[in-house]
């Protein structure tokens, strides 16, 4: 094995955790809103594909221990096939881990840094990522670990203060069209839920196996939840213009106003976003990393991290030519190859995997 | 060693590049680099271009030096000058990068928390600087929004006596509910909503131009209907307005009982209002539901005010003055202007989301014709210090 | 200004080799061969990004392997959303 490193099961569900929560706040509740209007707050609730997601790896993992998804798939359909889908995956989390810098640094550019290229922004977080996950997974997920009370603290700092400006009627009618609404605008959520595949490669770091399981179905259950507040937040706050803003939640942290001193608080929400991103860039990196070694059979990963690191801030400049074509593809094309590749693949898998062991135990 | 020693001066100079981007000075801007907005004007021009006045706080260089970018605090020193500067442009963002040729430091928005629209503006419509206002990243959700009787910019131009700046006179005021206080986020929803109506509380100049005391004063609301100003409403029916809309905060109501010489004053309390929507058929109506806890703060009346039956009475009349406030307010905005600004047609739409989707677009017809019965319930709590005017009439 | 890029470009490769490859041991051939391959596509891609940034890219390619139902996704989204 080429990682030595092993991390705890709650770090691996803290991971996990920073890994799809940070970019599903800001972006997602204007596009969920388009969908489903003042059911919003419902949408996180049909975190399906997740569901999915994570019974497969787990599953898988059960089959195969100590491998992950591409190591498994190729003990389940062969050598050939098996390769073909160990490229694709470490490619695909490139081009997704692209777009993920890219929406980082069309943030921060946009509503911050107005005048700072964006190479630069997108180039320093990858600088930085890139001797993370050249550290290794312990590293990672000790970063994890670390980060999670300060992100935590700062979300609560957002959420509490704006209470006194919710206008509870916003959320009425409940359903006027029943459920139907709400479930259009969890399409979308569909991607960030698809992300917990991460944790078939994370799976086989964990020192205490038994608790993993425990682990990553709290780590869910506290995304689906921080949606909910989030996006509750939001709609009780801004009603109507939530889907006219390109990011509802930092509307939300603007808005502030504690005792007329506490105020302009979009600082915070900043440091939320780089903290979070920080650790979603690095932990999908990781998985690029290792995903791409494996594949060609290294001794060790870390050689291929800052040729990677390279490629990865390339394809944040050219998964898209600006920010609206960028929304459009996330919405569209990449939720469809995300789906297929993360729920559909290997759920196919684990049938073809599980009718195997039905007629190995049989014969 | 010679790896251990390249490695060294790799490691610092990575280091040091840090140190340079660390320090923020990629787009450094110093406080005196920048002209801090406190407030904005929008008027419309002759030509029907727009004219954006800004009023900027000046800090001279030298005090700034030690307080970056605080919002808090008393001003240290002398307080600092304010200047008047505007420019006219096509629109709002034409305007904007106009005004800029004629300052020496950069504008900015960050502080900005009054937006003044002149009443002509206003009555051509708000949409479009709105738009530049809430796609712009640096104005303010927040901000408090204004239209004035005249030219924003003559607003703008006063230098009021208690507070540093007009801006401040003018949020203050806001905040204290005794007018309508709306956020450029609550004008935005107003105008984006089902109703396509607003209010926005309209600024009036007390005395006259070069009077040094003169200073801006909140009286009425303007109306606006789908963006455009349409009317404009006074100030007793504008506290019918807040009733309505369920914004009342505090306030004095002084009323003459039937039957008694001099008058009774009430401090409100608490109070809260409930929109009771009903659909009957070809019938909507509506029963506002108004509960109020008052205090009373002067009697120069005959009654004893420790009696409960004439506390009775005096609620009784209390209620009766609201539904003259209310009445006021509905008849001017459903007789005459035809806005919905007490958002009826979200309390509809919440009620009855089916029936609303299909006749929204009929709301014009209907919101005139929706029937509206006051149930008020103000309850005096406690009758002050004193039961009975302490002082005989022949004393008064 | 493009050249400019180039030049920042080849100091990036520059200082990305002489950090690493000192670190390869003789008998790694395999990572020595990754890391000179991953290196060069990284430096032809940015090389192609300067000189043609609208490079049709990774999305593209995507939507058009899912061209019918990101069609669909449209159709849905505007009928929703107008």
């Amino acid at each position: 094995m080429i990682e030595k490193g092993k991390i705890s099961a709650s770090q691996m569900g803290k991971m996990l955790y920073l890994a799809i929560l940070p970019t599903a706040i800001l972006t997602t509740p204007a596009i969920t809103f388009k969908f489903a209007k003042q059911d919003l707050w419902i949408s996180p609730i049909w975190a399906l594909c997740g569901l999915i997601v994570i019974f497969v790896s787990l599953r898988l993992h059960r089959m195969y221990p100590g491998l992950n998804i591409v190591q498994a798939c190729e003990r389940i359909v062969g050598r050939f096939p098996g390769k073909i889908i160990g490229f694709i995956f470490p490619l695909f989390y490139l081009y997704f881990n692209g777009i993920i810098v890219r929406e980082y640094s069309e943030f921060v550019v946009g509503a911050f840094l107005i005048r700072t290229p964006l190479i630069v922004v997108s180039g320093s977080i990858v600088l930085v990522c890139a001797i993370a996950a050249r550290g290794g997974v312990e590293i990672v997920g000790r970063f994890s670990e670390l980060i999670l009370p300060a992100f935590i603290t700062l979300f609560l700092l957002i959420v509490v203060p704006i209470i006194p400006d919710l206008q509870v009627t916003n959320m009425l009618p409940i359903m006027p069209e029943g459920i139907r609404p709400s479930i259009e605008g969890a399409i979308v959520l569909q991607t960030w839920f698809s992300e917990f595949l991460t944790a078939s490669f994370l799976l086989p770091f964990v020192a205490d196996q038994k608790k993993s399981q425990k682990s990553v179905y709290i780590s869910l259950l506290a995304v689906i939840l921080t949606l909910i507040v989030s996006n509750l937040v939001t709609l009780l706050l801004l009603g109507e213009l939530t889907g006219n803003y390109t990011y509802p939640f930092l509307t939300v942290a603007r808005y502030i106003n504690l005792a007329d001193f506490f105020t302009h608080l979009e600082s915070l929400f900043m440091a939320i976003w780089v903290l979070g991103a920080f650790v979603k860039i690095c932990v999908f990196f990781y998985v690029t990393v290792l995903g791409a070694a494996q594949w060609m059979n290294l001794s060790d990963y870390r050689p291929i991290v800052f040729p990677l690191g390279l490629l990865l801030i390339l394809f944040s400049m050219w998964v898209a030519p600006n920010f609206q074509e960028l929304t459009h593809a996330i919405a569209t094309s990449v939720t469809l190859a995300i789906i297929t590749l993360f729920v559909i693949i290997p759920g196919l898998l684990f049938c073809i995997a599980w009718v195997k062991r039905r007629l190995w135990i049989k014969s | 060693m010679g790896t251990t020693k390249r490695k060294s001066v790799l490691v610092l100079v990575t280091l040091s590049i840090h140190a340079l981007l660390l320090a923020g000075c990629w787009d450094r801007t110093e406080l005196n680099d920048l002209a801090i907005i406190t407030a904005a004007g929008l008027d419309l021009t002759e030509d029907h271009q727009l004219e954006l006045s800004v009023k900027i706080y000046l800090t001279s260089p030298s005090s700034s030096s030690q307080q970056m970018g605080g919002t808090s605090g008393p001003d240290k020193g002398a307080a600092g000058l304010s200047v008047v500067r505007s420019a006219v442009g096509l629109n709002m963002a034409d305007a904007a990068s106009r005004l800029q040729q004629l300052l020496s430091r950069r504008m900015f928005w960050g502080q900005d928390e009054v937006f003044v629209f002149g009443e002509r503006l206003a009555k051509e419509g708000l949409a479009e600087p709105m738009e530049f206002l809430t796609r712009h990243y640096a104005p303010r959700e927040r901000a408090n929004v204004f239209v004035s009787k005249g030219a924003a910019k003559d607003v703008l131009l006063l230098n009021p006596p208690i507070e540093r700046s007009v801006a401040d006179m003018l949020r203050e005021m806001s905040k204290s509910q005794t007018g309508l206080n709306v956020k450029m986020k609550e004008l935005a929803q107003m105008m984006a909503g089902r109703a396509k109506a607003a209010v926005v509380p309209l600024v009036e100049i007390e005395s006259e131009q070069e009077n040094p005391t003169s200073f801006p004063l909140i009286r009425g609301t303007a109306v606006l209907k789908n963006g455009k100003m349409v009317g404009s409403v006074n100030d007793r029916a504008t506290r019918g307005i807040m009733w309505l809309r369920n914004e009342i905060k505090e306030g004095t109501l002084t009323i003459s009982p039937n039957n008694t010489k001099g008058y009774v004053s009430i401090q409100l309390l608490r109070a809260h209002t409930e929109l009771i929507p009903h659909i009957q058929g070809d019938e909507w109506s509506i029963t506002v539901r108004i509960n109020a806890r008052d205090d009373i703060v002067e009697n120069t009346t005959d009654l004893d005010l420790s009696n409960p039956k004439h506390i009775k009475k005096l609620e009784t009349e209390l209620g009766y003055d609201m539904k003259q406030r209310t009445d006021m307010a509905l008849a001017k905005a459903q007789k005459e202007l035809n806005a919905d600004i007490f958002r009826f047609a979200d309390a509809f739409y919440r009620k009855y989301p089916k029936k609303w989707n299909e006749n929204k677009d009929r709301w014009d017809d209907i919101f005139p014709k929706v029937k509206v019965k006051l149930e008020a319930n103000p309850k005096i709590s406690r009758p002050g210090l004193t039961g009975k005017n302490l002082f005989k009439p022949n004393q008064r | 200004m493009d050249w400019a890029a180039v030049l920042g470009i080849a100091a990036v490769l520059v200082i990305m080799v002489r950090y690493e490859w000192p670190q390869l041991k003789p008998q790694m051939k395999r990572e020595k061969t990754a890391y000179a391959v991953l290196t060069a596509v990284g430096g032809a891609l940015a090389l192609l990004l300067v000189f043609y940034p609208e490079m049709p890219g990774p999305t593209q390619g995507l939507d058009a392997l899912y061209k019918p139902l990101v069609k669909w996704m449209d159709h849905f989204i505007e009928k929703r959303s107008g």
